[in-house]
């Protein structure tokens, strides 16, 4: 057989990106849940979540820059006249500008505690938080010649696998700030934080379940995927069984759901696995041939 | 109303013959392609002259010829697939462009690339479904076939019509019911790549081969299958440039 196949076009730069939009939407949402939601315990969390949320923004427009073949155009995506309303990535380019620029300003009013603005602030900036991440999950979502992308969950499972890794770090964090400040914090905190982290984690479990379940009767692609993707070990043992059943066992299991080390563990393993997730939805995507 | 006056027009423009051509100069055009697959004997010209008239950098291609042989001898044959830009209605790729630097032209239907404005995101090159797009390893941008719209828009045909030697390219205006086009998709049955998708090609087909249309297809050993297919992508980064020998 003779064919003419075309190289993958992204590099690890893409599945980076999807990382820590994720993680920055997922931290940012978890600082709003004290400024915005009221739920007091939260609350030493909010400026430390904001501030890591506002910095893994920065990361994350510098990776999708790395990424393109031509980095010195990036401002084309910000010009009015060449805004495509059928794109996804020309609605995400106009948020990944305005949401950096909100979460600031809602930082300073944190850092000053004038509560009443940063309420207001806060709440203009989750919708923009969401969209911020959903919109990656469209851009897969809206691309029709892939099975392995092309569905209705791939948005939601996006903003659900981003407040897990949000909440993961923010476990790591809460921890250090543990350690090395004065005043603890209350270990209700942790106790809510590791019931969101399970309830969190069986969601995006039952959307893979969804996609296993839907593929494995698609069409011819749509199998191939599903078959790939479970043929390969960094898919299965590393997103599926270290990076969401091994950290749901920990949280579960009485003798480890109260130790702090055990905690941490889970946190870093479903930090490494949302990664995984990025990373095997770019690249399974790009190993079925399409011509 | 409307559609007796169209088939006035159309009867006129038929009666008018090479007469009528200030009248479909008027008209709206779109330019499509039949690939006759009953008579292309898998020469690679079309291959060898889009290459060289649109300057395609050495291992990558804008257009090319699929080939597959079947069965067991005494009974077996060569397929050839003429692949290109299937130039789709709905295209995917204009859907996805953030910068608009991929449009379909208002005038003609075709879909060409606007290099200054690609900012090289590599989403079209994704959400292709025929994989008629790649990197442009010198301009740097993505790019794809255009039916060579430097030469259409002058009144030529596309390089590779041009240099196929048995017929097997039909080139002209859909819309224009005295083409050759027009009147060889009314009267032989035609396919298009992947229907299904929704993207309306204006590339047809006659007599395509079903294992040649994009589709993958489940055996036991199709991981082997894909295996085989990422080691044939002719990039510079898969040893291509190396002097192997392998290939």
């Amino acid at each position: 057989m003779y064919n003419v196949p075309h190289e993958i076009p992204w590099k690890v730069y893409i599945p980076l990106y999807f990382y820590f939009t994720g993680l920055s939407a997922g931290s940012f949402i978890l600082s709003t849940l004290s400024t915005v939601f009221g739920i007091k315990r939260f609350k030493p969390m909010a400026l430390p979540s904001a501030i890591i949320s506002f910095v893994l923004l920065l990361l994350a427009p510098a990776c999708l820059i790395l990424d393109l073949h031509q980095p010195t155009r990036f401002w084309h995506t910000l010009v009015p006249e060449y805004f495509n309303p059928t794109s996804a990535l020309s609605y995400g380019s106009w948020l990944l500008t305005l949401y950096p620029i909100a979460n600031l300003i809602y930082i300073y009013f944190i850092f000053v505690k004038n509560d009443t603005v940063t309420k207001v602030l806060g709440t203009m900036t989750v919708p923009l938080a969401i969209f911020v991440h959903a919109y990656t999950g469209f851009a897969f979502a809206l691309v029709r010649a892939r099975a392995w992308w092309h569905s209705a969950l791939m948005p939601g499972f996006f903003l659900t696998s981003a407040l897990l890794s949000g909440i993961a770090l923010l476990v790591i964090v809460a921890m250090i700030m543990n350690r090395y400040m004065k005043e603890k914090l209350d270990p209700e905190l942790f106790k809510s934080l590791r019931l969101m982290m399970i309830g969190i984690l069986l969601m995006d479990l039952f959307w893979t379940g969804c996609f296993w379940l839907t593929l494995l009767v698609s069409n011819a692609d749509g199998y191939v995927s599903i078959m790939v993707a479970l043929h390969e070990k960094l898919y299965l043992w590393g997103e599926i069984v270290a990076g969401m059943l091994i950290p749901l066992a920990i949280l579960l299991i009485p003798k480890t759901r109260y130790s702090r080390p055990w905690l941490v563990l889970a946190s870093l393993l479903i930090i490494g696995g949302v990664f995984l997730m990025r990373y095997s939805v770019v690249f399974i995507g790009f190993e079925v041939p399409l011509s | 109303m409307t559609t007796e006056t169209n088939s006035n027009l159309s009867q006129q423009s038929i009666k008018d013959g090479k007469g009528s051509e200030v009248r479909s100069d008027q008209r709206v055009k779109r330019w499509g392609m039949i690939v006759d697959q009953r008579r292309c004997i898998g020469c690679h010209s079309c291959t060898v002259a889009c290459k060289s008239e649109n300057n395609v950098p050495l291992g990558y291609w804008r257009s090319w010829v699929k080939g597959i042989q079947k069965g067991v001898y005494p009974d077996v044959g060569t397929m050839f697939l003429r692949r290109l830009c299937n130039q789709c209605d709905t295209p995917p790729c204009v859907q996805v462009c953030p910068v608009q630097a991929t449009v379909k032209r208002d005038e003609d239907g075709v879909i060409v690339m606007y290099y200054g404005k690609c900012i090289g995101c590599g989403m079209c090159i994704s959400a292709c479904p025929y994989d008629a797009r790649f990197f442009n390893p010198i301009r740097h941008t993505a790019d794809k076939c255009d039916f060579c719209s430097h030469r259409i828009e002058n009144g030529l045909e596309p390089a590779c019509v041009e240099a196929c030697l048995s017929k097997a390219l039909i080139f002209g205006d859909l819309n224009d019911p005295s083409s050759a086009i027009f009147k060889t998709l009314a009267s032989t049955p035609t396919t298009v790549i992947k229907p299904e998708l929704g993207t309306n090609p204006k590339v047809f087909y006659i007599q395509a081969d079903h294992s040649l249309m994009g589709r993958i297809h489940f055996t036991n050993d199709f991981r082997q299958g894909i295996l085989e297919y990422n080691r044939s992508i002719p990039s510079p980064n898969a040893s291509y440039w190396s002097n192997d020998g392998d290939r």
